[in-house]
């Protein structure tokens, strides 16, 4: 899905708020705010997000981060939709977004969580130790070249 | 409160109580990592019901929210099944009830996902994204307590023996659910096919059990363990109504 580009400064404003739980990437580049149009009303904006999973405590907290953000550059008179479909999926996140996620230390995800490398020493002999991890979208992985234990971003 | 009787309300519905039961587990799991985990898929059960609820609420007519509906209907006004609000007597009942659920609603979801509703379509496909991880879990729980000791497998027999009686029910399915579902016929071959197969590989039996008197959970009935459960679960906002966090 091609992220639309137009209001690109209101994009460069959302791009400013941090994942609350994983605060190296923004919301932009997670892939939740799917589109952003001026409402019929005079002076209004539409932001449509779409959830990163049913479940995510950060949910409403999207929501008013970004109404915050946008209040702190002049704009009152927004409107967010939630929208969840289509699906929310881990191929929305760049590959750049995914080296940033393994920088700070948690394995992006691969298709078909089959090669999952340690973030430490890249070595891609890593086994999984829980299916459910810190937060709903990450597994915990430990390497058994290095023995580093490790966050995994699970494919969705 | 009274809710029109409808498919979404039974999916949320039943969401929302075997959520409540995994959250009955969290610090209470055998190890970190398994209090994790159920707290983890109990998360996920409130976000799919949370976004069932906004559903019906929007069918409604947005008289009532999601937390109305959760908090302030009685038991006769619920409408799960009533296989998810059978108590976590040990962790065998915990991974029995979730097992046979995952292997139910993962069906459920997959005929939904296709529904004409855009909105039912939407999150049955999200659902199943997610359920896979519970289903993974739940299968691999039940191989290990099955093939364990013959104490993890004698408490895992105890739990199913107990469970299976709410199971019937699953597949009765009224015109309202055939509404809905695409093929209810193929839903009760699959998950009578998958769980039979998970129980052979795992050393466990589907025992028979005489016929019992049970009304249908469509119709607002429950077990016993029902209302125990909403007084926990409702206290807060029966006590004081309208508190905000």
């Amino acid at each position: 899905m091609v992220i639309q580009k137009e209001f690109g400064h209101l994009w460069e404003i959302l791009s400013e708020i941090p994942d609350p739980e994983i605060p190296v990437i923004n919301l932009v580049e997670l892939g939740v705010i799917r589109k952003i149009e001026e409402s019929i009303e005079p002076e209004k904006i539409t932001v449509t997000v779409t959830p990163t999973y049913t479940g995510c405590p950060a949910k409403k907290l999207f929501n008013d981060l970004i109404l915050e953000k946008l209040a702190e550059h002049g704009f009152h008179k927004v409107e967010i939709i939630s929208q969840n479909f289509p699906v929310w999926t881990t191929d929305w996140l760049s590959e750049e977004t995914k080296a940033k996620l393994l920088k700070e230390g948690i394995s992006p995800p691969t298709i078909g969580d089959k090669i999952i490398p340690c973030p430490r020493c890249k070595s891609t002999d890593t086994k999984m130790v829980s299916a459910f991890g810190s937060t709903p979208c990450q597994s915990l992985y430990t390497c058994n070249n290095c023995q580093e234990p490790f966050n995994y971003f699970k494919c969705y | 409160m009274k809710i029109k009787k409808h498919v979404f309300v039974r999916l949320a519905d039943t969401s929302v109580i075997l959520g409540q039961r995994l959250a009955e587990m969290c610090s209470n799991g055998p190890t970190l990592e398994e209090d994790i985990a159920l707290s983890n898929i109990s998360l996920d059960l409130f976000g799919r019901a949370d976004e069932l609820y906004k559903i019906v609420a929007k069918l409604e007519g947005d008289k009532f929210t999601p937390d109305d509906y959760v908090f302030r209907r009685n038991e006769r006004e619920y409408y799960n099944i009533k296989l998810v609000e059978q108590p976590n007597e040990d962790f065998a009942w915990v991974i029995a009830r979730q097992f046979l659920h995952d292997v139910y609603a993962r069906e459920v979801f997959t005929q939904l996902s296709s529904s004409k509703n855009a909105d039912l379509a939407g999150i049955s496909q999200k659902v199943l994204k997610e359920i896979k991880y519970s289903y993974v879990h739940s299968k691999d729980w039940m191989n290990r307590l099955g093939l364990g000791t013959e104490e993890s497998n004698t408490r895992l027999q105890k739990a199913l023996d107990h469970l299976m009686k709410y199971v019937d029910e699953l597949f009765a399915f009224d015109e309202l659910d055939k509404t809905y579902l695409a093929d209810c016929e193929k839903l009760k071959s699959i998950w009578f096919k998958e769980v039979d197969e998970v129980l052979l590989e795992s050393n466990l039996k589907r025992n028979p059990f005489p016929p019992l008197s049970m009304r249908d959970y469509r119709d607002g009935f429950h077990s016993e363990h029902m209302g125990h459960l909403l007084s926990i679960m409702q206290y807060l906002p029966r006590a004081y109504p309208d508190a905000k966090w």
